[in-house]
């Protein structure tokens, strides 16, 4: 690859939307998994008891199981929206740009 | 050769098990499922053997995986001896303590997804030094990677080895020493015949037969509880010697919560480090392909942990009913934790012939052992390519090796990896695998995350800062490992350990983030400014792909 293209995919304009795009929504998720895993690790080591109460009078399964069990699906739930993100949305500009360059 | 090694390995298995026929653990149902599915890879092994030729092939299998398969293989090489074993063994020993590992495996996944996997994709062809090296110096990064990969890789395999080596001598009744030297022998048998063509096409036939087999081993569990998930826990509960403590994070957390955050850092992190999971993003053709591939081993293992929990817990509540699973005392009476057959590791081996009877058995410690043996094939495989990649056609040869030399290198690696993992696999007999695979991440997670996420995203990092952000990462976690009570108690013998607790993520991780940051910022070098400008072309091919050769060479 020469300096060429690359200064010439630098100034595409559907480029710069792209990365700016693809940065900010990555980070984005990012964040919200860090906010999610920090929560339950600290909650988890400092506040333990919160976690021990059981969900209820007649339950066994504690509060901790459960929020185990919903912190699972949310980082499968934020993967499966990223990558339809970027189905949507990222694909079709990188596909504008590959085909203004190449 | 490959055929009287071949004989020779289901030779010793067979009169192996021939005579453990009067021991217990011997059980003929289960030998020959257990047969049967090895000598099914080994079908497999052959077929891709025809198809290795080139040191593409067999490192990445020529990029011509699906994302869907390599999802599979993925997840494939994370529902092994670590997962299924440990995981579920962890949760039969302390309850709620496992959920931490599980979750932590986890989330390595979004990270992955969210910092890394395109843009790994876009930039390497064979490993993930192939991305730092894109534009910091070729040497130095060569040099770190392939220093910090093998010490991964190292503890990667103790852990597996233990889990198969326990697996077999439960299922055969022989030595565990035997058993151990019997499995790095088939791990050398995939990979000096198959590479990864044979390693991942395996490993996705028993990522789908290990989702199979667990769900059933689930299913059959709650059956036993009229599929109330409560009543199982409250049967567990009941049975176990912590009683409603299982329900909590308990003492494991609650004693020493740096440790736990710790553990928690370092799980999060790590994936995005381990270079034989790394290794897979350059199996597939292209950054979508990769996409895909991080959905769809994110669904399966999210999938597969929900299963392991009722599993750990369904091993709890039902187990103890079962005395013949345990070495029972002269007075009738055994420890539920103490006293399992084989240790606790195999919890969820004993639930399978408990709800299942012995052809679950059979089918569930042959896609275990064979899973585990693939992964340690994978991780060979990953070796190899950092000696002979890495360490021998760039650094030494300085990119003037022939293929057919770097082959005939990456094979001589395989076969001494092999040797090393039967010795570590003998000195750690007795650790659990879900705790050897923590520490693992937490090198992963200080020398190759760091370097990785700052060589792709900041401009400013320059060979200089990764190279001693890297080592400092890597030097300080080892070091701790080294000290803490896993290695410096329990192996070399001293009475106490020299520091606080035993995962090192919490320093190492920041520090060598930190060290990256000072010694680039500091670098006034021409070097150093070229490296800097260089990163507009890194961008440009890391956001689209441009210039890439893809995973084939030409």
């Amino acid at each position: 690859m020469n300096d060429n293209i690359v200064s010439q995919v630098l100034k595409h304009p559907k480029y710069q939307e792209l990365v700016r795009r693809r940065t900010r929504v990555s980070m984005m998720f990012f964040v919200a998994t860090l906010i999610i895993y920090s929560g339950f690790i600290l909650t988890m080591a400092y506040l333990p008891e919160v976690f021990a109460q059981p969900l209820g009078e007649t339950w066994t399964m504690s509060v901790g199981l459960l929020v185990g069990l919903l912190v699972v699906c949310s980082a499968v739930l934020m993967i499966a929206l990223y990558v339809w993100f970027s189905n949507k949305v990222f694909d079709p500009l990188l596909d504008a740009v590959l085909r203004d360059v190449q | 050769m490959k055929k009287s090694l071949l004989g020779a390995a289901l030779l010793a298995l067979m009169s192996q098990s021939a005579f453990a026929a009067d021991g217990h653990g011997a059980n003929t149902e289960a030998i020959v499922m257990f047969l049967l599915f090895i000598a099914g890879t080994f079908v497999i092994t052959w077929w891709a053997a025809r198809k290795t030729q080139t040191t593409s092939d067999f490192y990445t299998a020529g990029g011509g995986i699906s994302g869907f398969q390599n999802g599979l293989a993925i997840a494939g090489d994370y529902i092994s001896a670590a997962s299924f074993l440990g995981i579920a063994g962890m949760v039969y020993v302390s309850g709620y303590y496992g959920v931490i590992y599980a979750i932590g495996f986890l989330f390595g996944w979004p990270v992955v997804m969210f910092l890394v996997a395109e843009r790994l994709r876009n930039l390497g062809r064979f490993n993930f030094a192939d991305v730092t090296a894109f534009r910091l110096g070729q040497k130095k990064m060569r040099i770190l990677a392939a220093s910090a990969s093998l010490t991964i890789i190292a503890l990667y395999l103790i852990a597996q080895m233990v889990g198969a080596g326990k697996l077999i001598v439960l299922l055969f009744g022989i030595e565990y020493k035997i058993a151990v030297v019997i499995i790095g022998a088939l791990m050398m048998i995939y990979v000096f015949f198959g590479g990864m063509t044979a390693t991942t096409w395996v490993q996705i036939i028993k990522a789908v037969l290990m989702l199979f087999g667990g769900t059933l081993l689930a299913v059959l569990v709650l059956a036993a509880f009229n599929f109330s998930p409560d009543a199982m826990l409250a049967e567990a509960v009941n049975v176990h010697p912590y009683a409603d403590k299982l329900m909590s994070p308990g003492e494991a957390v609650t004693s020493n919560p740096l440790n736990a955050l710790s553990l928690g850092l370092a799980l999060a992190f790590g994936t995005a480090g381990l270079p034989h999971i790394l290794m897979r993003f350059f199996t597939v053709s292209s950054a979508q392909e990769a996409r895909k591939s991080v959905i769809w081993a994110s669904s399966f293992i999210g999938y597969f942990y929900v299963l392991t929990f009722i599993i750990g817990f369904g091993a709890i509540a039902l187990l103890v009913r079962h005395p013949e699973f345990f070495n029972v005392g002269p007075d009738g009476s055994f420890n539920m934790i103490k006293d399992l057959i084989g240790g606790t590791n195999m919890a969820a081996v004993h639930l399978s012939n408990a709800v299942g009877g012995s052809l679950l058995l059979g089918f569930l410690a042959a896609v275990t052992f064979a899973t585990i043996v693939a992964v340690v094939a994978g991780l060979a495989l990953a070796g190899a390519a950092a000696i002979a990649h890495d360490l021998y056609a760039n650094v030494i040869a300085e990119g003037r090796a022939t293929e057919e030399k770097e082959m005939r290198i990456s094979k001589i690696s395989t076969l001494a990896l092999g040797v090393l993992s039967i010795l570590l696999g003998i000195v750690f007999e007795n650790q659990n695998v879900a705790f050897m695979v923590g520490l693992a991440f937490a090198i992963a997670a200080s020398a190759n995350f760091p370097v990785l996420v700052l060589s792709i995203s900041w401009r400013g990092c320059t060979t200089r800062g990764a190279t001693i952000g890297g080592f400092t990462g890597l030097i300080v976690a080892t070091v701790w490992v080294l000290l803490s009570k896993t290695v410096w108690v329990d192996v070399f013998g001293f009475a106490e350990a020299i520091v606080p607790f035993p995962n090192p993520g919490i320093l190492s991780i920041p520090l060598a983030f930190a060290a990256i940051w000072f010694f680039s910022i500091t670098d006034k070098s021409a070097e150093a400014q070229k490296e800097r400008d260089a990163f507009d072309a890194l961008t440009v091919r890391s956001q689209t792909g441009i210039g890439r050769s893809g995973a084939v060479d030409h």
